[in-house]
């Protein structure tokens, strides 16, 4: 059987293609301003690398802020959902998936099975998200894909009170001004977000194992501030941004098979 | 349905059915803030009580008199008495709930009142006799005041308010059990406009609308507006003001529909029933003091939970959305306590926090959603 999952986030939209429960193709786009165009993209380069058209497909879930505005058949699942059954997969005994995307931050809890059993989202704001650190690896003048690495070299992080994008910024500034150095400004916002997202997660019940999900799983800095705030460690799967287009396409087969 | 016309108009100006009674009547209007409002007595007066409920706008002008950690109920308010919306009103009530609305009745007085201006200091314990004696004492010198400002009240005209609001209290009754038994038969977005019109226009209007409305349901088979093949999932909602329209859209098209609630202008505004005495404010305030109860009063440690855990269970509810105005103290207390209670007996929640006029609602979209996801496993 041949399935697709769709996740269209704020920033990227991704695709994975799966055959009797292979992955087969995967793509990975930016979403940009248009997110039916961006959901098509990733479709059709998911489709290209698997090799087949569009019509040998017999499900489609999409799921992410995009998963409503899409020009092919597909059902609905939220993201949560789907990180929770794509984390899953990948860690069979994951019980808590935190999930870092572009705009927003999640914890999920699961049961043995990888079914949602509770859940927390931020609030509208993107604070701890992988938009928060694209200002502050520029404020920084530091790559986004470099600011993990560089904040291991600390061996004093400077505080951050803040991790609203705005203050945090500002606060930033002022750090650069004192002559605070660049490694031990990117450790401190790294220790703001996982105090943040611990916050946040405590609201849930937190258990054995942790997975990491989303594209700020790629930042080694905030998986090492993560593992020593919630004092354990964090499996982080090979491509974290593709575990919720991953599980939209495995609910997209367990459904397929229930209708045929 | 004729209904449908009434809590339309609601939704895009929720005086206009008070403004035009004002017009017709040559009337008085009085505003009110909150459930526990003697209405019974205004309306005897000959008065048309309507309950202030905010808007979806961002605060503006309130800003020079509220902090930023009152609720924005009370900011966008005091906003539309700021700038003028509510000069039709010949007096407004301040019941004492929480604390922001306490200083939300002198910050009224002083700057934005139009009127006359009453208080109505409700004790926070609303078990045992003292406190009862002191609420009956309380509504009794409101009534006093009320009657220096807007004419004499007899016993007659209170009995006959009175008997008014329990057919009103009844009729919502009768709506919220036939939506236990056939949610599908009315989407929960109209169930608050309905519930929300009854504080806003005419009481006897009101019933009228209702009762033509309940014999239509009554007579309908039971596919209604709600929609689609899938069951309903059922929800039970709890919170203060649920006069988010949008978010109750986005809960149907999430496939849910509230079956019951702790709403106060949901259960918390009909709930009991007066009983006829001599003295027609000592059933008032026998109301008063044991109607589903608000998270600012209290009665003993664990009645709210308990309370509301056998109405989850009754209304069958599978899921409960604690809806939340941020900032709101009384709300955000009870939760710890509500939560355990539901976590306890296994049922799952979630809470939304919300400020009114600024809601992102694609994210709350994913919530919902998800919440919807989970509980149906």
């Amino acid at each position: 059987m041949r399935v697709a999952g769709v996740d269209i986030g704020s920033l990227t939209a991704k695709a994975v293609m799966l055959e009797d429960g292979e992955i087969i193709g995967k793509s990975l786009v930016m979403t940009g301003h248009n997110s039916r165009l961006a959901g098509r993209r990733a479709l059709d380069l998911a489709l290209k690398e698997a090799g087949f058209p569009e019509d040998a497909i017999q499900n489609i879930v999409a799921t992410g802020y995009g998963r409503l505005s899409i020009d092919f058949p597909a059902e609905q699942v939220t993201e949560i959902t789907c990180h929770a059954r794509g984390a899953h997969k990948i860690v069979p005994d994951a019980h808590t998936v935190i999930d870092l995307g572009g705009q927003d931050s999640k914890a999920i809890a699961l049961d043995d099975s990888g079914r949602v059993v509770d859940f927390v989202m931020n609030d509208k704001c993107a604070a701890g998200t992988g938009r928060f650190l694209e200002v502050m690896a520029h404020a920084l003048e530091i790559g986004i894909e470099n600011l993990g690495e560089a904040s291991l070299q600390s061996e004093e992080p400077a505080p951050i009170s803040s991790v609203c994008t705005v203050f945090a910024e500002s606060e930033v500034i002022s750090r650069i001004a004192e002559g605070v150095s660049k490694v031990d400004i990117a450790a401190g916002i790294h220790q703001a977000i996982a105090s943040r997202i611990y916050a946040m997660a405590a609201r849930i019940p937190l258990k054995e194992r942790f997975v990491m999900t989303g594209g700020v799983a790629k930042n080694i800095g905030v998986v090492k501030a993560l593992e020593s705030k919630f004092k354990t460690s964090f499996v982080v799967p090979p491509e974290p941004q593709h575990v919720g287009a991953l599980g939209a396409a495995i609910i997209a087969a367990e459904r397929a098979s229930v209708k045929s | 349905m004729e209904i449908d016309s009434k809590i339309h108009e609601i939704k895009d100006d929720p005086y206009k059915p008070a403004k035009e009674w004002k017009e017709r009547t040559w009337g008085k209007v009085v505003g009110y803030f909150c459930s526990y409002a003697p209405e019974e007595i205004i309306y005897a007066s000959g008065a048309l009580p309507v309950r202030i409920i905010g808007r979806n706008k961002a605060a503006t002008l309130s800003g020079a008199h509220l902090q930023n950690y009152c609720c924005s109920l009370a900011r966008t308010s005091l906003d539309m008495a700021l700038e003028g919306d509510f000069d039709f009103l010949d007096g407004t009530v301040f019941v004492h709930t929480c604390d922001t609305m306490q200083r939300l009745s002198d910050i009224w007085r002083l700057n934005a009142g139009a009127g006359a201006h009453f208080d109505v200091v409700l004790p926070t314990f609303l078990g045992g006799k003292n406190a009862y004696e002191y609420l009956r004492s309380e509504l009794s010198s409101f009534k006093k005041s009320f009657e220096n400002e807007f004419g004499k009240i007899s016993d007659d005209d209170l009995r006959r308010s009175i008997d008014v609001y329990n057919r009103n209290r009844q009729l919502l009754e009768e709506l919220y059990s036939l939506r236990i038994d056939r949610p599908e038969v009315l989407s929960s977005e109209k169930l608050y406009m309905i519930v929300t019109s009854s504080s806003l226009m005419e009481k006897n209007e009101h019933n009228k609308l209702l009762e033509s409305l309940l014999s239509e349901l009554k007579a309908s088979s039971s596919s209604g507006d709600s929609g689609g093949g899938k069951s309903v999932a059922r929800i039970f909602g709890i919170g203060s003001v649920m006069e988010e329209w949008d978010f109750l859209r986005i809960l149907k098209e999430a496939g849910g529909t509230f079956v019951d609630d702790d709403f106060c202008n949901g259960r918390r505004y009909f709930d009991g029933l007066i009983q006829q005495t001599d003295d027609p404010i000592e059933g008032i305030a026998r109301r008063i003091s044991e109607r589903a109860i608000c998270p600012c009063k209290h009665t003993n440690t664990y009645a709210r939970a308990d309370d509301i855990l056998e109405r989850v269970m009754d209304s069958r509810a599978e899921g409960v959305i604690f809806f939340q105005f941020k900032f709101c103290e009384p709300h955000a207390f009870d939760y710890v306590a509500l939560k355990e209670a539901l976590d306890k007996a296994s049922i799952p929640s979630m809470l939304i926090e919300i400020e009114q006029g600024s809601v992102s609602l694609e994210q709350l979209r994913t919530r919902i959603e998800a919440f919807i996801e989970t509980i149906r496993g």
